[in-house]
């Protein structure tokens, strides 16, 4: 059935073009989503609907070129709008980014919805760049993806360090004397970039996530930022081709929800699978701790409170033992220390709980964890 | 063009005239200030009084709106390099996917020039670095799987990688550990004693005197400067700190 599918020339175009834009919302994703940019990101690609309007009224007719000059132009233009109203106003930038949001999106509407009722025929396919129409896509257009998609590549590669530390520490950059604001605006126009070029395939409204949940999934897999920026453009690609072949087979199914669904996918598996920081391993590596901690901690703890109370028969309470230790310790625990000879049970009246006692092998053992742990 | 006549060139820290305004209320207010080069100075002031605006002012992160600022009579423009910055560490996200032995080289990034990647000669300074704070072993740690303290000289080592014969400090003992103080603190005496300038924004009045031999008081304007000794005064605590000094420490020997 693949070779079915890939035997027809729409499916390979836009298979490779899912693929390539994934790639690269996939690579600058990561630096927009470690400076805390992410939502930037959609600002821009609403703001990018009233560009796509403009650029048709403009030409004429539905030309891409134009069209997708208009959405960078008024894409930028809400990049500066924000960053003017957080310069000059004491909005934050969370009020700010949905103040441009939804007013450069509701002028994009307005546009719309007017171009559609006067322009004729030719308009009418304006309204998928709501969420994208990836059979629009050409052959030649692969070629604009794949040019924009070098330069970032190199633009990257060459400038890696300077991306880098601008991302982690601007401030240090800037004490350093270099051009902070310039490499900030060529990070943030390379975003822009990134969401024109979705913007037939995706649409304004998802396009955000392309460049989210890649970062977000290669996040969890690594501590490195190369690997994560790496790993970020192969997620993204994967999503891509993977969500333009279900799309494939199945008809009605939407390529750019369906690839940002896949992109969703990655991003709760690894959630919840990645060594380290997904939730599966953290749950698990927090039950061996408690395990872990249990048999050396109860002795350290009883050893403690018989020295606080200058007697080193001293009868704890097995409620107190698990206060002490911040979690109780399962019952059968108890039993396995006393079975090893390190505790044994005593009564303490009137208190009918039960009381554990360190034999003189446990006051050892427990002497022992203290040295082991200074 | 730059203006190479050197400008008060026997000072490390020249500052005049200086203003800061945050909207409506100055944040620095007119202030002058000269620190001599070789001393370890204290900037100290109560809070909200302008201490990390002061050192940001300097390093030309924040725009005054009036004054000029001098290291050992240069322009910050012709400075980029040859000072050591440590900014406060929560002014970072410590779950930035990079190392330890990573962020120390990123002190080297300027002295590289575009293009070029650190290689193994910015490896070897990065672990020299490293190891003057005792952080040999955690170089190729994620840096969010530091402790407070290791981070703090972690972003210490970055600025120490330079070389730099001026080193600008924000709050560096704020929230570490003892034996990171004490390692932080035996580290900067020696580099003043090497010579070099120390500036360092502290909050802990009890230790001024222990750990510093220069100091400035600030609460928006100047209220003095100058060696400790001299300055550490009931008077000029008391201007600082107002109704606060209730709560600090008294010099010795001394009743407020």
């Amino acid at each position: 059935m693949l070779a079915d599918l890939m035997a027809s020339q729409i499916v390979r175009t836009v298979l490779v073009g899912a693929a390539m834009l994934g790639a690269i919302s996939g690579m600058l994703g990561a630096f927009a989503v470690l400076r805390r940019q992410s939502l930037l990101g959609d600002a821009l690609a609403h703001a990018a609907l009233p560009g796509v309007c403009l650029g048709f009224l403009v030409a004429g007719a539905r030309d891409l070129g134009s069209i997708l000059a208009g959405a960078f132009l008024t894409g930028a233009l809400a990049a500066l709008a924000m960053m003017l109203i957080t310069r000059t106003t004491r909005l934050k930038t969370d009020a700010a980014l949905g103040i441009v949001l939804s007013v450069f999106f509701a002028v994009g509407v307005v546009l719309l919805t007017h171009v559609q009722a006067t322009g004729g025929a030719a308009s009418a396919g304006l309204a998928s760049f709501l969420f994208g129409q990836a059979a629009a896509i050409l052959a030649s257009d692969l070629w604009i993806m794949g040019g924009i998609g070098l330069v970032v590549l190199g633009l990257v590669l060459a400038l890696w360090k300077e991306f880098k530390l601008v991302s982690f520490d601007a401030d240090f950059a800037r004490a350093q004397g270099f051009p902070v604001t310039m490499l900030e605006a060529m990070l943030t126009i390379m975003v822009a970039l990134a969401i024109v070029v979705g913007l037939q395939l995706v649409g304004v409204v998802l396009m955000v996530a392309l460049l989210i949940a890649p970062a977000a999934a290669a996040r969890q897999w690594t501590n490195r930022l190369g690997m994560m920026v790496a790993l970020s453009a192969l997620i993204g690609a994967g999503s891509g081709a993977a969500g333009a072949l279900i799309s494939a087979t199945t008809r009605g199914l939407a390529t750019g929800p369906v690839v940002v669904l896949v992109a969703t996918a990655a991003v709760l598996v690894s959630l919840a699978l990645a060594p380290g920081r997904g939730l599966v391993w953290q749950a698990l590596s927090a039950r061996r701790a408690r395990a872990r901690i249990s048999d050396g901690r109860i002795l350290a703890a009883m050893q403690e409170l018989a020295e606080a109370h200058d007697d080193p028969r001293y009868p704890a309470e097995q409620g107190m033992l698990g206060a002490a230790l911040g979690k109780a310790p399962a019952p059968g625990q108890f039993d396995a220390l006393e079975r090893r000879g390190l505790i044994r049970a005593v009564t303490h009246a009137p208190e009918p709980t039960p009381h554990w006692q360190l034999t003189e092998a446990g006051q050892r053992a427990a002497r022992s964890e203290e040295d082991d742990k200074t | 063009m730059r203006d190479d006549t050197l400008h008060e060139p026997g000072q490390a820290l020249h500052v005049e005239d200086l203003t800061v305004s945050y909207g409506t209320a100055p944040a620095l207010w007119d202030i002058d200030l000269d620190i001599p080069p070789g001393v370890m100075c204290a900037i100290v002031g109560p809070n909200g009084a302008g201490k990390s605006t002061l050192i940001k002012a300097t390093l030309g992160l924040v725009r005054p709106v009036a004054g000029h600022v001098r290291f050992l009579g240069h322009e910050i423009g012709a400075m980029r390099g040859r000072i050591g910055y440590v900014p406060q560490r929560h002014s970072v996200d410590w779950d930035f996917p990079t190392t330890a032995r990573d962020v120390v080289e990123m002190g080297l990034y300027r002295s590289l020039g575009w293009f070029r990647r650190p290689g193994r000669d910015a490896r070897a300074r990065a672990m020299d670095a490293l190891a003057e704070l005792g952080m040999q072993d955690y170089a190729d740690r994620q840096i969010s799987q530091l402790s407070g303290g290791q981070q703090q000289r972690v972003f210490l080592a970055r600025a120490l990688v330079q070389d730099a014969p001026i080193l600008i400090l924000d709050e560096p003992l704020a929230g570490v550990d003892a034996s990171t103080e004490a390692i932080i603190i035996d580290l900067l005496k020696r580099l003043r004693d090497a010579g070099r300038t120390v500036i360092v924004v502290h909050h802990d009045l009890t230790t001024v005197q222990s750990y510093f031999d220069w100091m400035v008081m600030l609460n928006v304007r100047i209220i003095a400067q100058g060696p400790v000794r001299d300055v550490y005064t009931p008077e000029n605590l008391r201007a600082a700190y107002g109704r606060q000094l209730a709560m600090i420490a008294v010099p010795e020997g001394g009743a407020v």
